[in-house]
């Protein structure tokens, strides 16, 4: 009940549920119907999932937050507006590089690092996108191919020496709180998932929004959505900004969890196991997110037993869900509802 | 009494129990886990599986002679594929499965995550194919490595034109790539300290360019005998080819990024040939008395012998775990960092005898210089 309250600004969420649109996204919908109990119960589930697992466990799930924030951040741009990123590791990549660059020359606190990557990387997103922010769908998808390529090779050239060329950079500084320095799997555990729920809970605030619904019109049609009055063009950089703005902050946590920075981690591969997260879990959809980062992220190590073929089972278990489950694993509810019911506002 | 009796009738059940199990003496010992962190998918997956089947024939090896502390090796393999988040996992993973040491990985910045959690956990780690300089400049009490340094590369050109070569005017071109200028660098300061050989011509050219002759006629005009270029072979084949219509007759030496068929193909062969290129020996051109045996029981194994350098230090790192574990009758990470670091001295190995410094850097420089012969290949310099 409590997040419901808190819930849409402009638009009431009573009116949509009486039309049956009920909710936005699921998240919403569950916390419509099942109230505070089904978000309690997974709160205190993952408070205490650190406490009973081996550490390796809990590093696995460090790794699932990180790829769920990266996951959220793309979704701003594939989910909500409709845009193909295939490139999204680049804005990571310039977060998490601005964060090793400015803490290892100038020892900026990793707190103060965490906007400022993220507004770095916003700023990046903003320059790149401006002269490609027309292109439609496959054409928009294989420039950011090119600027996914473009960032990580000039980070292997060491421009200015800054970079440290293939060896990459390595991080000295780690997050404090009071002394207290966070190292441990459980302390980036928590670290981790506290900006998850942050982030969701803005992101579901601004799905509702004006912004959100905006949005959504562009990704259901363009044409129409001009024709409201909605300027097509600023909303898609907005996105675009926002995202790579959150992938940017991400890059933080990554760099202090990982220690070394690198462009290994930032492949063109890795963009697309983000594209497959946003699409696996269900465009649009913020649970969807945190599901089909587990499908990405969890069951690989999960595979880890079968050695040299577990590339070949994930890719087989990837190819089965597609098959049978081509909307997603847990779709975004406004979606398959506004094709049947037509547009209620 | 009664407690003497029930120890009693316990060490006879373990008689009995070892004789039951019979060939096999070992079989009810508690194998020492050691751990693989290697690519074993992924882009670089042919090096992770061949660091996986060297690394399983000396451990084959050594348990067919009884193991170690009469106990067997189990290898536990974990893959990274090269990519620095996979290894911190994989790093995590070993630690929860109770290995005693691990040997990896590849790649020098996949290396970094994880060594920095086996520091952390105080557990003995041995890299085989992470030749950053960096890597050892922590001051990391845990993390060896078997292969070299990258800037011995460097140490081993220096004195193989002084010593080899016998030549006195050395030109050196790198192309402002990290690795490159890092090796450039390595070969410079080590010519200057033998004080041997006079460094005549020292510059960058950029890659991915065609034409080099600007750069090329500066350095003619200083009279070099021998060229070193540090960089990558598109660029190695094309300077040689400009140099040579410039009409130099100047050593060419190329670094191990420029060793490659390409090379030649690039330079025409019959520029090419006469060529020098310093690198890493292939496992093919080892001459040490460990190396024939396990090359002959690799290529039994699996047909051919392994196609890159790097496997074999894998191998070796094995063998530096088991030596120290058998030495001081310890599986404690701290008790074998010590007697790896201070003790083991020339422990005979497939890539040579290995030691270390205080660093965890392995001593000494292990380099061959290969030729580019009349029908194309690269074969060992000989004199």
């Amino acid at each position: 009940m409590a997040l419901l309250r808190l819930g849409p600004g402009p638009a009431p969420g009573r009116r949509r549920s009486v039309s049956g649109v009920s909710g936005v996204s699921g998240v919403s919908g569950l916390v419509g119907r099942y109230s505070a109990w089904a978000v309690g119960a997974v709160a205190v589930a993952a408070m205490v999932f650190p406490m009973v697992v081996s550490d390796y466990w809990i590093d696995v799930a460090v790794f699932w937050g990180i790829y769920v924030l990266l996951g959220l951040s793309l979704n701003i741009i594939v989910g909500e507006v409709g845009l193909f990123d295939m490139g999204h590791m680049a804005f990571f990549a310039i977060g998490s590089y601005t964060t090793a660059i400015l803490s290892g020359r100038f020892g900026i606190s990793l707190w103060l690092l965490l906007p400022l990557s993220g507004i770095v990387a916003g700023l990046a997103g903003y320059v790149l996108a401006r002269p490609i922010i027309h292109l439609r769908g496959d054409y928009l998808l294989i420039v950011t191919i090119g600027l996914n390529e473009m960032i990580r090779i000039s980070l292997l050239n060491n421009p200015w020496g800054l970079t440290g060329g293939p060896n990459g950079i390595i991080m000295l500084d780690q997050f404090r709180i009071f002394g207290l320095v966070i190292q441990k799997p459980m302390h980036f555990y928590y670290l981790v998932w506290a900006c998850v729920a942050a982030s969701m809970f803005a992101l579901v605030r601004l799905q509702r929004s004006r912004i959100g619904r905006a949005w959504n019109c562009i990704r259901e049609d363009e044409v129409a959505a001009e024709a409201m009055g909605i300027d097509v063009r600023s909303a898609k950089l907005l996105a675009f900004t926002l995202g790579a703005g959150l992938a940017g902050a991400t890059g933080t946590i990554f760099a202090a969890k990982l220690v070394v920075i690198s462009p290994e981690s930032f492949t063109f591969m890795e963009s697309v196991i983000l594209f497959c997260i946003v699409v696996l879990g269900g465009m649009g959809s913020i649970p969807g997110v945190v599901l089909g980062s587990a499908a990405m992220l969890v069951l690989p190590e999960i595979l880890r037993n079968f050695a040299q073929y577990r590339m070949l089972f994930f890719g087989a278990a990837m190819a089965l869900m597609m098959i049978f489950r081509p909307q997603g694993l847990w779709p975004s509810k406004r979606w398959t509802t506004k094709l049947q019911e037509g547009e209620s506002e | 009494m009664r407690g003497c009796r029930s120890r009693l009738c316990l060490v006879f059940l373990v008689m009995v129990l070892g004789l039951g199990l019979g060939t096999s003496a070992f079989a009810a010992k508690e194998p020492i886990r050691i751990g693989l962190q290697a690519p074993i998918t992924g882009q670089w997956a042919y090096e992770g599986e061949m660091a996986l089947n060297c690394v399983q024939i000396v451990a084959d090896e050594i348990n067919a002679k009884g193991g170690v502390l009469g106990r067997p090796i189990e290898i536990v393999p974990g893959d990274d594929q090269c990519s620095p988040k996979q290894s911190a996992l994989v790093a995590q993973r070993m630690l929860s499965e109770k290995v005693v040491a691990v040997i990896g990985t590849y790649g020098s910045s996949v290396t970094e995550p994880a060594a920095t959690i086996y520091e952390r956990a105080g557990l003995l780690n041995i890299a085989y194919g992470s030749t950053a300089e960096q890597l050892t400049a922590h001051g990391w009490k845990f993390f060896f490595r078997t292969c070299f340094r990258d800037d011995r590369q460097g140490a081993f050109f220096a004195q193989f034109v002084n010593e080899t070569l016998k030549l006195k005017r050395v030109a050196i071109l790198h192309d402002n790539t990290t690795f490159a200028k890092g090796l450039a660098e390595a070969a410079r300061r080590s010519l200057e300290q033998a004080k041997k050989a006079e460094i005549v011509f020292y510059d960058a050219v950029t890659p991915g360019e065609r034409d080099f002759t600007p750069v090329l006629s500066r350095m003619q005009a200083t009279k070099p005998e021998v060229v070193y270029y540090t960089g990558y072979y598109p660029e190695a084949g094309l300077i040689i080819r400009q140099m040579r219509d410039l009409g130099s007759k100047a050593v060419f030496v190329g670094g191990n990024a420029a060793i490659n068929d390409e090379f030649i193909s690039i330079a025409g062969l019959e520029i090419a040939k006469g060529a020098l290129m310093t690198q890493e020996p292939m496992p093919t051109d080892l001459r040490y008395p460990e190396a024939k045996p396990f090359l002959d029981e690799y290529v039994r194994r699996h047909k051919a012998p392994p196609s890159s350098p790097w496997p074999v230090y894998a191998a070796d790192a094995l063998k530096v775990i088991a030596a120290a574990i058998e030495a001081t009758k310890s599986t404690d990470s701290k008790v074998l960092a010590d007697y790896i670091r201070n003790r083991m001295k020339d422990l005979p190995g497939i890539t040579g005898p290995i030691s270390f410094d205080d660093a965890g850097d392995r001593e000494g420089a292990i380099y061959l210089a290969y030729e580019v012969t009349a029908d194309g290949k690269f074969k060992p310099y000989q004199p």
